[in-house]
């Protein structure tokens, strides 16, 4: 069968599976594609995006009223940001100048101040903003993103993961587990360096010629076993794999392979500068993955280096210097070359940090107010959206739960979070379960309002 | 259409509103039209939950019997139905009018006369009314019009469905597909010629229930059948929860009691008794002697500790503790409602359940049956839930043999290391501390500041010549850290300053020190070329730390601790244990610097390649985190110079060294051998006092807001006065135990009882999925409100009896099934057939299936030849290789063995398993969802696995069958796909390994057309599905 007409029958066998219009969009999609460079830990949000005079001024003083804390038993007064913030952009969006880079992607930039979850956690707060729900075994919303739209590249699986090559992210794979909805729209990480997908070389002493040979034969001997199982589309597609894990055996490693990248795009990502090179190779190769059609791309960080509950500034320094440029490169890349139109990239953790001290210089978990920020694919252009309250403790005005920000983000690929649906447990399981959460579309971020 | 057949069923059971808008031509159906809006949009009110004015729209009989005002329909007259009056006004549903199309079709069915609706329904309900709930009904099997595809009375219920559509069952399917079908079902093996000679030949006319009977016999079908159950019951070799998934050593006792009891044949109701409540059943007493006719039933209730329980490194503060404590209980909520009760639990932690007659209270009842061996207020840690269970003098036997071999590796070991101790390179030293000064203090050589820096690191700053942590003093001639679990890292340093980049290629530089004690090994730290390590300067490079971690392999930060720390590689390979030296030797490569990991002075395999930048001058200092303190001592630096000489010397020497190594590792391994495993340890679930605990009701579950205390409670839905649901009035306490577990089991198991009845349909409708791919309930793990409606509720009912009335006997109802004609028809689809049952959940046809990940695997080593057919025991480690595939190394003893005995850990699935859907277990796992993947393409083309798989397929058919190709074929054919292969086949056969050898080398080329052409047909349709 050919690879057209398996991609034909695998969407609409999905759309008759299930009822809905999975396989092709609810309403006109504003983005095609999502990259999500993931922060693990906490960034802090008022000494990064969300300046705080007040906070600057009762610095060292004891902070008036009651606050949630992680570690009991730790926390201390005020802590003013030491980083000083100013408006950035024809926007005027004021960045904190540990983000010099970002600075310079203000206007392309909708910056969420307001986003809140509902667990301090990190396993969970995790689970929350990746699958909505705070225990473990739920599909992700990348996974969501893949069951709505379908793949675009047979070639290349559609949702990536590109891993750190200092470890893996706390609570693991499961940051990209399809849960209970079927495997193949779980992530498929791609190990940075040596082979990026177990099994993906030939073995050694069979040539092209020879593999060939035998997959001509092996095609003979399932032909003949089809001819009594005409129509089955599960033993056509098993055929069609073969073919297509033939070609990602190139596809892979063509996609991942910087060399066919100019000298001015390596230096913009940063990849003449051993602090940033790591990240901004995964920055490239992220741009280069969504070129070749790959959906949903994630990033993620060991282990989770935002989680400063000690020395606070100098591990944000240490980091920014780290991941600001290339972020923020990718966002100037995609635009150049035209893809951020339909490209959505989101920025952020898992949830924020306390404006009062932990210990002596360091920062405690906080689910009442984080800050986030979103680019392309539909999203406004040079947008803060939200408040929170003088510290920076709670978001006070337009806060975006993380249901929201699902719902949103699965609107500007053209999704109903409310159609989206998949059966488990004997209903209509989704990813925003709108009866629990009540969550909502948040027409302010999106270019186009949204319709009611 | 990857996973259409699956996907599909559920769905087709479910229905959702958007379908049923598009089928609105005739008069809507109650199932597929009208349940779908009530249940979507009506019965969180007026359901089994929460029944407001008395409503419950959830069954048709709460439409018909209607609510406090009366009926809510009026058959045929839509406009006097009270129902349909709220509907049509916008009254109801309260929050969100229905929409048009929804109208629609519930004004037409009422029009229609909502023929579905019963005409006579009791004025009140006795109890909860769903199918599920009910006792067990007694069915006749259904008049059938054409009876010559009758075998048996299954038959008669699939049969008058397929009638009804104006189908049948299928033609019963050739002797060599039914024994390729049977061998699969209830072994996860293919048959072997042997077998299928004598079936093909076997004119005695029970010769078909004579070959099930001999798979049904075998040893394998235990490890088949067990492992669906093992997989329901959540077992696994892993803790889980935190992303350690730390080792669950003795869970393999609780899988091989569970293989034995399946191939014992042992009643399901009494093998759930002996998996809630074991050790109630036995009387065991904590701490008493336990008798081998206890061990069995100890085994048994380890089935309450599969559940992820992260407890035994749970760190955090009190709450976080505490969530973590909770959240084992909860796991065993989640398998028990699964696994038995087919019912979701979970939603009812925090409120009364919406879609199920399950309440809050009854979740915390059933939480108070296993509350008391797993109270968390008197928590015990899995570790130390382990107990001897043998008798005393065979216990202590073993014990003498253990402190023997002890000994005996104790002193090898120390031979190796003298031997590596004197015959390691020296250098000259740079620096040395022995602490063995009278009246030394740390304070003289070493400093809480690293060299240069003006404050010290970390803070609270760590206390020279002090016991109080973080601290460090010298006492006995030692070093002593002293960790605190503060916030933040520290570092002892050296006062004075190393330059740790040596001049010429081959020059080294070293440090060393033995480790005395270590409360926390192998978590061990230590820092090179420390300076400026609160990063007040802002430099790169330096402050490098070695990091003992749990798998051994110590890593290398460089410029830590802060945000611009960077992880370099690991070095070394066997983690750090007291009683040796340790340290790292930087070798100048000339323009690189390597580091490696030195034990006992010798380096070890792993380099880190480092930079002159990454290494600038600086103190060398012993790490301060997380707690872990430890005792050290003789730091020792040296350098040494490269001569010619001495690099032929180092080689010579590491290649002695490693010798030596070897040697000594395999008589290690012969003593331990000999020795053998310590007998007898088991992992236990006991109740840790006969008091009853409170067990708090948890407002919105919250571990914050405890309530009222619960009793021990069975769900009340499924209870009845005659099993009531107060577990505690059952009196089963003892001296040492609540009892409340085996009160429990016996509610579950009562005979006659709604319970038990549930507990059979659950139980048979999970065998049904596993020999037809989907259950009569397509949703295994639901069968509630909730849950997908049965296709064939009659014959639900019909197997669940059977079970009950074959004294629960699991091969009883296989011998049913296996006996069906429905079972054995063929698997080949009739266009008409296509047409009426396309996802074929009338069974017109048998379904064509993928072997499961197991019987992949498995049936791969069986074809080759190889399988390794040892049962039980501790599991085979897996481990991560070089490409990121979790397999078994091919020389792990057991590599080959059937797939159940793999190590089963949550977080590192085998690749070769995971790609065909095994799952990785978080709760359980009831029902898998097959997928067709290209990466599954690329494991059957690529994986060492298969390959090594078809080399060895290929070698057993030159032994079998000698140099006649056609007999080769012949012989592949049958093993692979249990048949002889068409005169085409053979043909093409032929061709290709005539063909093929020109691909490749002369002096092999044969071979690798003969390995060629054995991996095809194991990678082809034909052997990974089952016709």
């Amino acid at each position: 069968m050919a690879l057209a007409q398996l991609l034909h029958a695998e969407s609409a066998a999905i759309e008759s599976a299930t009822g809905s219009l999975v396989g092709k969009q609810h309403h006109p999609a504003t983005a095609d594609s999502v990259i999500c460079l993931f922060q693990h830990g906490g960034p802090s949000q008022m000494d990064l995006f969300d300046p705080k005079p007040e906070l600057t001024k009762r610095d060292g003083q004891p902070y008036k009223g009651d606050l949630e804390v992680h570690f009991v038993g730790q926390q201390g007064n005020c802590l003013a940001s030491p980083f000083a913030f100013a408006p950035r952009g024809q926007s005027g969006i004021e960045l904190s100048e540990l983000l010099p880079h970002s600075a310079g992607i203000v206007d392309d930039m909708t910056l969420i101040r307001s986003v809140t979850t509902e667990s301090v956690d990190h396993e969970s707060a995790l689970r929350l903003i990746h699958s909505g729900k705070f225990q473990a075994g739920y599909p992700t919303w990348g996974s969501w993103a893949i069951y709505g739209l379908g793949t675009s590249n047979q070639n290349l699986p559609a949702y990536v993961v590109l891993s750190d090559p200092g470890g893996m992210p706390v609570d693991n794979v499961r940051n990209w587990t399809s849960g209970w909805l079927p495997a193949v729209y779980q992530g498929t990480a791609f190990r940075p360096g040596g082979t990026p997908v177990p099994n993906l070389a030939t073995p050694q002493g069979i040539t092209a010629s020879a593999r060939n040979k035998q997959l001509r034969f092996l095609e003979d001997l399932n032909r003949s076993h089809m001819l009594q199982y005409a129509g089955n589309t599960e033993l056509e597609a098993r055929i069609a794999n073969f073919e297509i894990a033939a070609r990602m055996q190139t596809t892979v490693p063509e996609a991942l392979d910087l060399s066919q990248e100019d000298e001015a795009t390596k230096k913009l990502y940063g990849l003449d500068n051993p602090i940033t090179a790591e990240y901004g190779t995964r920055c490239l190769i992220a741009r280069r993955l969504v070129e070749r059609g790959v959906r949903f791309v994630q990033l993620f960080l060991a282990s989770q280096p935002w989680d400063t509950h000690s020395q606070n500034a100098a591990t944000l320094q240490g980091l920014c210097g780290k991941i600001d440029q290339p972020s923020a490169a990718l966002v100037q890349d995609l635009k150049q070359r035209g893809m951020l139109e339909r490209t959505v990239v989101m920025w952020g953790g898992e949830f924020g940090r306390l404006p009062i001290s932990q210990g002596k210089d360091g920062r405690d978990h906080n689910r009442h107010a984080n800050s986030l920020w979103l680019a392309g694919g539909g999203f406004k252009r040079g947008y803060a959206h939200g408040q929170t309250d003088d510290f920076g403790y709670a978001a006070v005005e337009n806060a975006v739960s993380v249901h929201d920000l699902h719902a949103t983000l699965l609107h500007a690929l053209g999704l109903d979070h409310q159609r989206l649906t998949y059966p488990h447990d004997g209903r209509p399981g989704s990813l925003t379960d709108v009866a629990i959460t009540k969550a909502k579309v948040v027409p302010e971020l999106l270019v186009q309002a949204a319709a009611p | 259409m990857k996973f259409l057949r699956l996907i599909i069923v559920p769905v087709i059971a479910i229905q959702c509103a958007t379908v049923a808008m598009t089928v609105a031509a005739a008069p809507p159906a109650y199932l597929n039209s009208v349940a779908p809006i009530l249940k979507n949009r009506c019965i969180k009110c007026h359901g089994p939950a929460k029944q407001e004015g008395k409503l419950n729209l959830a069954l048709l009989t709460g439409i018909a019997r209607g609510g406090e005002t009366g009926p809510a329909i009026v058959s045929g007259k839509p406009d006097e139905s009270p129902l349909w009056q709220l509907v049509e006004s916008d009254e109801m549903p309260k929050d969100e009018p229905l929409n048009g199309d929804e109208k629609k079709i519930l004004r037409e069915w009422i029009e229609a006369g909502a023929k579905e609706l019963p005409g006579e329904v009791p004025k009140e309900p006795d109890g909860d009314e769903h199918w599920a709930f009910q006792k067990l009904r007694a069915v006749q099997p259904p008049a059938v019009r054409d009876d010559s595809r009758i075998r048996t009375n299954i038959d008669r219920f699939i049969q008058a469905r397929l009638e009804s559509v104006g189908l049948s069952i299928g033609p019963e399917a050739n002797r060599a597909a039914l024994i390729r079908r049977v061998s699969f079902d209830l072994t996860g093996l293919p048959p072997q010629p042997a077998e299928i000679e004598q079936y093909l030949n076997d004119t005695d006319p029970r010769a078909y229930e004579n070959m099930v009977e001999r798979y049904l016999t075998s040893p394998r079908y235990g490890e088949r059948w067990g492992k669906y159950w093992l997989d329901a019951a959540g077992y696994a070799d892993s803790n889980g929860y935190f992303g350690a998934d730390t080792d669950r050593p003795l869970a393999y006792r609780y899988r091989d009691y569970v293989i034995r009891s399946l191939n014992s044949d042992k009643p399901w109701d009494l093998f759930i008794r002996e998996q809630l409540a074991g050790d109630e059943l036995a009387g065991y007493q904590p701490g008493g002697e336990v008798s081998p006719a206890m061990v069995e039933l100890l085994e048994a209730a380890h089935f309450l500790r599969n559940s992820p329980d992260g407890t035994d490194n749970s760190d955090g503060n009190p709450d976080e503790l505490r969530a973590d404590k909770y959240a084992v209980l909860e796991g065993s909520m989640q398998i028990i409602g699964s696994s038995l009760l087919g019912i979701t639990v979970q939603c009812a932690r925090c409120h009364d359940h919406k879609f199920e007659p399950f309440s809050q209270r009854d979740f915390y009842g059933l939480q108070a049956v296993i509350y008391p061996a797993f109270n968390v207020e008197k928590w015990v840690k899995p570790k130390e839930r382990e107990i001897n269970a043998v008798p005393a003098a065979e216990l202590a036997a073993w014990e003498v043999k253990a402190k023997y071999v002890e000994e005996q590796v104790a002193e090898l070991r120390a031979q190796l290391r003298d031997w590596a101790r004197d015959n390691r390179e020296r250098g000259n030293t740079l620096f040395h501390d022995d602490f063995d000064q009278e009246n030394q203090k740390v304070a003289a050589t070493w400093s809480n500041k690293a060299p240069g820096d003006t404050a010290p690191s970390g803070q609270p700053a760590i206390n020279l010549d002090s016991p109080t942590a973080p601290g460090a003093q010298i006492s006995q001639g030692v070093l002593q850290i002293v960790e605190s679990r503060d916030e933040g890292d520290r570092a002892l340093s050296t006062q004075q300053s190393f330059d740790w980049t040596p001049e010429g290629e081959g020059a080294w530089i070293q440090v060393t020190f033995d480790l005395i004690k270590a409360d926390a090994a192998p978590y061990v730290g230590y820092l090179l070329a420390l300076k400026d390590f609160n990063d007040t300067q802002n430099a790169g490079g330096g402050n490098l730390l070695i990091d003992g971690a749990a798998d051994g392999k110590a890593t290398v930060h460089v410029d830590y601790p802060g945000g611009d720390s960077k992880l370099r590689g690991t070095i070394g390979q066997n983690g750090y244990t007291p009683g040796r030296s340790y340290g790292v030797r930087i070798t100048n490569s000339g323009g690189q610097y390597l580091l490696t990991q030195l034990v006992d002075g010798i380096s070890e395999e792993g380099v880190v390649e480092l930079s002159a930048e990454d290494l600038p001058d600086g103190g060398f200092g012993f790490e301060y985190c997380c707690g872990r303190s430890f005792v050290v001592d003789n730091v020792r630096i040296e350098v040494a110079d490269a001569s010619p000489q001495t690099v032929e010397a180092r080689k010579q020497l590491a290649e002695a060294y490693r010798k030596k190594t070897e040697e000594l590792n395999a008589t290690i391994r012969s003593l331990e051998a000999q020795r053998g495993e310590k007998p007898g340890r088991l992992a236990i679930v006991c109740d840790l006092s006969p008091e009853p605990p409170t067990v708090p009701l948890l407002e919105r579950g919250s571990y914050k807001a405890p309530k009222d205390n619960v009793g021990a409670a069975a769900p009340a839905a499924v209870s009845e006065t005659t099993n009531p649901p107060d577990l505690i009035a059952r009196n089963t306490s003892t001296s040492h135990s609540t009892g409340r577990r085996l009160a429990l089991a016996q509610w579950i198991t009562q005979p006659n009882s709604r319970a038990a009845s549930l507990l059979a349909r659950v139980t048979v409708n999970r065998w049904w999925q596993h020999h037809f791919g989907t259950g009569i309930v397509a949703t295994a793990d639901n069968l509630g409100y909730s849950g997908a409606p049965p296709t064939h509720p009659e014959l639900l009912e019909y197997l669940a009896a059977k079970l009950t009335a074959r004294n629960w006997s699991p091969k009883a109802v296989h011998r049913e099934i296996l006996g069906s004609a429905v079972y054995r028809q063929v698997s080949f689809v009739d266009p008409e057939a296509r047409r009426l049952d396309e996802d074929n959940r009338l069974l017109s046809r048998y379904p064509l299936r993928r072997l499961d990940a197991e019987a992949v695997r498995d049936a791969m080593l069986a074809v080759s030849g190889e399988l390794d057919q040892r049962s039980g025991g501790p599991y085979v480690p897996t481990v991560r290789d070089d490409d990121g595939d979790v397999v078994v190394h091919a020389e792990t003893p057991g590599a080959l063995r059937r797939s159940v005995f793999l190590q089963q850990r949550r977080t590192q699935v085998v690749g070769m398993l995971e790609a065909f859907d095994a799952p990785s277990i978080v709760f359980n796992c009831t029902m898998r969802t097959p997928t067709t993947v290209p990466l599954q393409s690329l494991k059957l083309l690529n994986s060492a696995f298969v390959r090594s798989r078809a080399a060895t397929f290929a070698d057993r058919l030159a032994h079998d069958s000698g140099e006649d190709s056609r007999a080769r074929i012949d012989r592949a054919y049958l093993l692979a796909f249990g048949r002889a292969p068409t005169a085409q086949e053979q043909s093409a056969a032929l061709q290709f390994v005539s063909d093929q050898p020109a691909e490749y080398d002369k002096t092999n080329g044969v071979q690798l057309a003969w390995t060629d052409f054995c991996q095809m047909l194991m990678v082809s349709n034909p052997f990974l599905y089952i016709d």
